[in-house]
């Protein structure tokens, strides 16, 4: 076995959380390894540091701020409870109009109409000069 | 863990009694699992309430496959990977390095008699110095090393609660030593 096996196992030791067997040729390489003796040493260390932490308490009133919160939560409208529950519909929705409008636009990018073609016809300088023409001749009868 | 089923059940049938107890016997120690992971008293005090609310409202959702504390704590947990994410778009961070006299103070303490010791624990700045040394762990190893070193769980309750296996609990609280050492190497400098 490795040294790095070995110091994954000093973890474990540090924690008795191995089995005799796994103990047993730990022990047994402390024996003979500096480096892993050190590193369990460098452990036991810092297992003391958190061993110096302590526990704190809460803020004052806790339970008597949660219970009113608990309060108010039951005052709050249906709508803000049920919102999240049609998130995730809406979302889907969503997709499948999105994936509508893109194969309808795909379809129009690969397949042009033809009506594009009369419009750009009807932008054609020389059509609207005759198109004026007719019109005057329609109101004012033939020029000239 | 037999009487927490009791509680809950009772509390399900509508007794608020029965809730008050479980959350002043489980207060400090969804206080104290939150504050050592974000590293803050204000925001482990809200998220306490929130995990607290969530048990009132979601108790008929707990099926008792696991004991009542391992569904508490994977709430716990649940929350605070929310609450670190929502912070970190926030980008609100702590400071994590020591600075020299914090490291010559922790070095002396853990030099010092077991006597000395009680007296240093009272002081908060200790309090402080390791708690910097958690917050500079990534996420997933400060939980594990909050529920290790801080909740004393066994390796099986852990991967009960952060849902992995036990080679990774394994793993990972190598990992997050290996972390820390580097951090607390100052320990180490002198007089081995």
């Amino acid at each position: 076995m490795s040294c790095k096996k070995f110091k994954i196992l000093l973890s474990a030791y540090l924690d008795q959380e191995i089995t005799q067997d796994e103990e047993k040729k730990l022990l047994n390489h402390l024996k003979t390894c500096l480096d892993c003796a050190r590193e369990l040493k460098y452990l036991k260390q810092m297992k003391r540091v958190f061993l110096l932490k302590e526990r704190k308490e809460p803020q004052e009133f806790f339970e008597t701020r949660l219970f009113a919160r608990i309060k108010n939560k039951g005052k709050q409208p249906i709508r803000r409870v049920y919102f999240p529950v049609f998130r995730k519909s809406i979302l889907v929705i969503l997709i499948f109009f999105l994936l509508i409008v893109g194969l309808v636009n795909y379809k129009k990018f690969f397949y042009p109409r033809p009506t594009e073609v009369i419009s750009d016809l009807l932008i054609d300088t020389q059509l609207e000069e005759n198109f004026e023409e007719e019109l005057l001749e329609i109101y004012y009868g033939p020029l000239g | 863990m037999e009487e927490d089923f009791e509680l809950l059940a009772k509390f399900k049938k509508g007794d608020q009694q029965a809730f008050e107890l479980l959350v002043r016997k489980y207060k400090t120690t969804v206080f104290n699992t939150i504050y050592s992971i974000m590293g803050n008293a204000q925001e482990a005090d809200d998220t306490a309430q929130e995990v607290f609310l969530k048990v009132y409202t979601k108790a008929d959702s707990f099926k008792g496959e696991s004991s009542f504390s391992t569904w508490l704590y994977r709430i716990t947990i649940n929350r605070c990977v929310d609450e670190l994410r929502r912070r970190k778009n926030k980008i609100i961070s702590y400071e994590t390095e020591f600075n020299q006299e914090e490291k010559l103070k922790l070095k002396d303490v853990l030099a010092s008699k077991e006597r000395d010791i009680t007296e240093e624990l009272r002081k908060n700045e200790l309090q402080d110095i390791i708690q910097k040394a958690i917050n500079s762990l990534p996420e997933k190893y400060r939980i594990i090393i909050t529920l290790k070193e801080m909740e004393g769980l066994s390796y099986i309750e852990i991967s009960q609660i952060m849902k992995i296996s036990l080679a990774k609990v394994k793993i990972w609280l190598f990992r997050a030593r290996q972390k820390l050492k580097g951090k607390l190497a100052f320990l180490y400098s002198q007089g081995e």
